[in-house]
């Protein structure tokens, strides 16, 4: 099983797994060197823990600190050791300042966690690759692509970590690694003078011809003894223009006779490859395509499960962080989205605790209380965070308009009912007189019906058109009339007017 | 002397109070629950933990949004002094990337002391940027990005949301960035990998009236002990203040207040107003100030513009609304004058003007605004022949005329019967 495989390659992959952690520093230090190993003892794995002695260890003196009930501590290495799940670990208290940072640091989205589950299959795919192209010194180019928050430039990065660890190892002559995120490139061009730029520090782009000629000179006569060069271009869809020709140039340079230059792709369209560069498929040297794919509900559990395997205590309800996979999973497969609702559901559980301390329970009333599942995030704490992130504001927002607007929308929804999909500003206000006259509501004027329509636009709830004429312009409903309807059926007169 | 001073002092106070929006809004800071707190732990465990985060602002304009940020800006800047620093870009002003980044790159040279280039580069910019971010992160110091009017900064490529979002998520840089944004669906506007990078917080600032409107009148015009006026005034007005306030009829000038605005800056302007028509010979606020602030803050400027108008005018206004009412394709002076004649032969009791003086009386009405011309070609031509259009609904002239003192009925009947 994925989980436990991955431990036990963990001590085999210790210092890079220790310089990975070292670089997420510890509070209280300044981080004046994010590069050096700096042996952070509160995040050693649980099989480091069982060399020392359990007792000295600064993590347990924490937890003995804040346990309230008596547990066998000196044989909970070991048991955290057997057990993958979390049927024997310690409880932990939201309250506790430390914890709670740890908590919120495994959980963080910069904190790269030292194992990256679930991507070996592609990871070792790319890696295969590059390994191919720097053995045989041949050049190539892959694309990558998958949604967003899928572990596209995470595995990037471990990649180009491994394949320079390999080089070195098999004692072939290790890349240069270039990473650009086209983001930030101030025209399409200056892909190729960076490229140029690390191949050749010393040679100057003349201004005769520009970097591209010179890259293409380069790589149409024999060099021998130039290195490789891998470059891993991020958000490669910045670079399609109309003509596609920047894209496509960048792709033919690993196709020139002794190009050196491996290129790895990332971008999030599937068919990017057949769509903005057609050519290569003629010339058959198209780019190898991995797709990674939406991450599943299992695929979820396990990434969540690695992150927060490092804490000695139990945070998450086995249930509540299913139902967290599952929405998530559902719903685009998006880690980030993931760990975005478990920090969430981890503050709604703080600010429950907060509200019941506030409300005067003595600690010392309830030591009993503070059993295993009170201070774990509970399903409702999911469900809370879930609706919170996934819900749209805009029925809260239509239930808490003034009245005046509530009746333009109804009117809207009336209007619009009949199969129209707009109107005009002055066939508004006729069904808005109309309502106002059955409830004895006096309507306000066409000017203030028209800057109380400007406000709802602003808001997105309406469209309006420009038009020279006040009483000619365009209004359309940009939400769904259902939600409306939905939001405004506490009130009886709304019920009654929408029927 | 005596009692004048004190009254005025009073006056004094509140104005300023309601003036001031930390003030205003630090009411807020007390509600447990409220936006003010979830906002304040939001930004101050970013800095104490050293994470960064996102989140956005939504809410009606004038509900407050920008107010309460200032606040929990402030409120942290005492508390961690040194540890923070703002950098706030407008939507408005800053949605082009380049503009963006040379604001980013001005406001922190300028908090910090550095020399700041106008030629420096794009690329010399962004550089900057991720430069600064690093050393900030290095040093403990959290800089809290204000995105105003987010959903402009969504136009075109996003790139400035996406390097932004995106340098958050190294592990190196410490920052929050925080959007405020009127339009409920800005999240949406965002590409998906920006909103991927997002991390969906969003605090709804919802404007409820009624209770809140209560506590929040309550807390601003009830005057502080610490202030330099008599003990016996400052009680008096309190209390009859809080009177006022527990009534009925305040209850309803707030309902009325409320139906079509309920933003807490729409509050504001009518509390200043009723304050401002407090009458300084009896020293205190009463019902009646609330009652007459409410018409000037919800103006009915073609209703005024209607008071003052002649009988004649009225008599040519109803004129052209009963020329729109059948429809008639060509509305100008000279239709008018023939429909009025109309009128003027089936009901006697209509008096009779030359032509002229209706035609002095018609440019008065264009003047007034209460009819126009339809279009702007034809300056040449004079102003009977130039088709025109009427500016006030049939709605607003019935009730005009309602008001109107010693209107003839004659105009009633020809209102109401076409109505």
């Amino acid at each position: 099983m994925p989980a436990f495989a991955a431990r036990r390659h963990s001590p085999s992959s210790d210092p890079t797994s220790e310089t990975r952690v070292a670089v997420t520093p510890r509070k209280n230090r300044l981080r004046s060197d994010p590069d050096a190993a700096i042996a952070s003892p509160l995040r050693k794995s649980p099989r480091l823990c069982k060399e020392g002695s359990p007792n000295s260890s600064p993590k347990i003196e924490v937890i003995r600190k804040c346990l309230k009930s008596s547990l066998n501590l000196s044989g909970s290495p070991e048991k955290k050791q057997l057990s993958e799940d979390f049927v024997e670990r310690q409880t932990w208290d939201p309250r506790e300042e430390t914890q709670l940072r740890a908590v919120n640091e495994a959980l963080h989205l910069s904190t790269a966690p030292p194992n990256v589950v679930c991507r070996e299959n592609e990871q070792n795919r790319i890696l295969d690759f590059c390994k191919k192209c720097v053995k045989e010194e041949k050049a190539g180019s892959l694309y990558v692509c998958g949604c967003p928050g899928t572990g596209k430039t995470l595995s990037m990065e471990k990649v180009k970590v491994m394949l320079v660890d390999w080089a070195n190892k098999e004692g072939v002559q290790p890349p240069d690694v270039l990473s650009i995120n086209c983001t930030t490139l101030a025209n399409m061009s200056e892909i190729f003078s960076k490229i140029l730029g690390q191949t050749h520090s010393g040679k100057k782009p003349s201004p005769s011809t520009s970097s591209l000629q010179q890259l293409q000179k380069l790589y149409s006569q024999h060099t021998p003894g130039m290195k490789m060069i891998l470059v891993v271009a991020d958000e490669l869809d910045y670079l399609i223009t109309k003509d596609r020709a920047v894209l496509h140039d960048l792709f033919m340079l690993t196709t020139m006779p002794f190009s050196r230059c491996i290129l790895l792709g990332v971008a999030n369209a599937i068919d990017l490859a057949d769509r903005f560069i057609p050519k290569l498929q003629s010339l058959n040297c198209k780019p190898m395509v991995i797709t990674f794919c939406a991450y599943s509900k299992d695929q979820i559990i396990n990434i969540l499960q690695e992150r927060l395997k490092a804490l000695p205590y139990t945070v998450f309800q086995p249930q509540a962080l299913e139902l967290c996979a599952r929405k998530v999973a559902a719903a685009s497969g998006d880690m980030r989205k993931a760990l975005a609702v478990c920090r969430s559901a981890i503050e709604m559980l703080i600010g429950e605790s907060m509200l019941s301390s506030v409300d005067g329970t003595d600690d010392q009333q309830k030591p009993a209380a503070n059993n295993m599942t009170s201070n774990q995030v509970r399903i409702h704490h999911v469900a809370a965070a879930l609706s919170k992130v996934y819900k749209s504001p805009v029925i809260d927002t239509i239930i808490s308009l003034p009245q005046h607007q509530q009746i333009i929308l109804c009117s809207a929804v009336k209007l619009f009912r009949e199969g129209k999909k707009g109107t005009t500003l002055g066939e508004l206000n006729k069904y808005y007189v109309d309502v106002c006259k059955s409830t004895m509501i006096p309507p306000v004027g066409i000017l203030e019906l028209s800057s109380m329509c400007r406000v709802l636009d602003d808001q997105g709830i309406l469209k309006l058109g420009q038009s020279r004429e006040d009483k000619l312009r365009r209004v359309t409903l940009n939400v769904d009339g259902a939600d409306i309807v939905f939001a405004l059926q506490g009130v009886r007169f709304f019920r009654n007017c929408l029927k | 002397m005596g009692v004048e001073n004190p009254a005025e002092v009073a006056k004094f106070i509140i104005r300023s109070r309601i003036a001031d929006p930390l003030f205003v809004y630090s009411y807020f800071s007390q509600l447990p629950d409220s936006n003010y707190s979830k906002l304040k732990y939001i930004i101050s465990s970013s800095v104490t933990e050293a994470c960064n985060n996102s989140v956005l602002l939504l809410g009606p304009r004038g509900c407050g949004k920008t107010a309460v940020l200032e606040l929990v800006l402030e409120d942290l800047l005492k508390e961690h002094p040194d540890m923070i620093s703002v950098v706030k870009l407008n939507g408005l002003l800053h949605s082009d990337n380049n503009c963006a980044l040379k604001e980013i790159a001005r406001q922190v040279c300028m908090e910090h002391q550095l020399q700041f280039s106008k030629m420096a580069s794009f690329d010399e910019n962004s550089k900057f940027l991720l430069s600064i971010l690093r050393e900030c992160g290095l040093a403990h110091k959290t800089i809290v990005f204000v995105l105003e009017e987010f959903d402009l900064f969504t136009e075109g490529k996003q790139r400035l949301l996406y390097s932004l979002l995106d340098a958050m998520q190294s592990v190196l840089s410490q920052a929050v960035v925080v959007g405020v944004s009127c339009r409920l669906d800005a999240d949406q506007l965002l590409e998906k990998r920006v909103r991927s990078r997002f991390s969906h917080r969003k605090l709804l600032f919802l404007s409820s009236p009624g209770e809140d409107f209560h506590r929040l009148a309550e807390h601003i015009l009830l005057l502080p002990t610490d202030s330099r006026l008599p003990n016996d005034f400052r009680a008096s007005f309190n209390e009859k203040l809080l009177n006022i306030l527990a009534g009925e009829e305040f209850k309803r000038v707030v309902d009325q207040l409320c139906y079509s605005d309920s933003t807490v800056s729409h509050l504001l302007r009518f509390l200043f107003c009723a304050v401002c028509h407090m009458d300084l010979s009896s020293g205190s606020l009463s019902i009646k100030n609330f009652k007459s602030a409410l018409p000037s803050i919800q103006r009915q400027p073609k209703q005024e513009a209607l008071k003052d108008c002649s009988i004649l005018q009225l008599h040519l206004l109803v004129c052209m609304k009963r020329l729109e009412v059948k429809e008639v394709e060509l509305c100008n002076f000279n239709s008018i004058m023939k429909e009025y004649k109309r009128i003027r032969d089936s009901f006697e009791t209509v008096d009779y003007y030359a032509r002229n003086i209706c035609l002095r009386a018609f440019e008065h009405l264009l003047q007034r605004g209460l009819v126009s011309f339809q279009d702007s070609r034809g300056q040449g031509q004079s102003a009977e022949f130039r088709p025109v259009k009427l500016l006030i609904s049939w709605h607003e002239l019935q009730q005009g005329l309602q008001s109107f003192p010693s209107c003839p009925t004659i105009l009633h009947k020809l209102m109401a019967r076409e109505g």
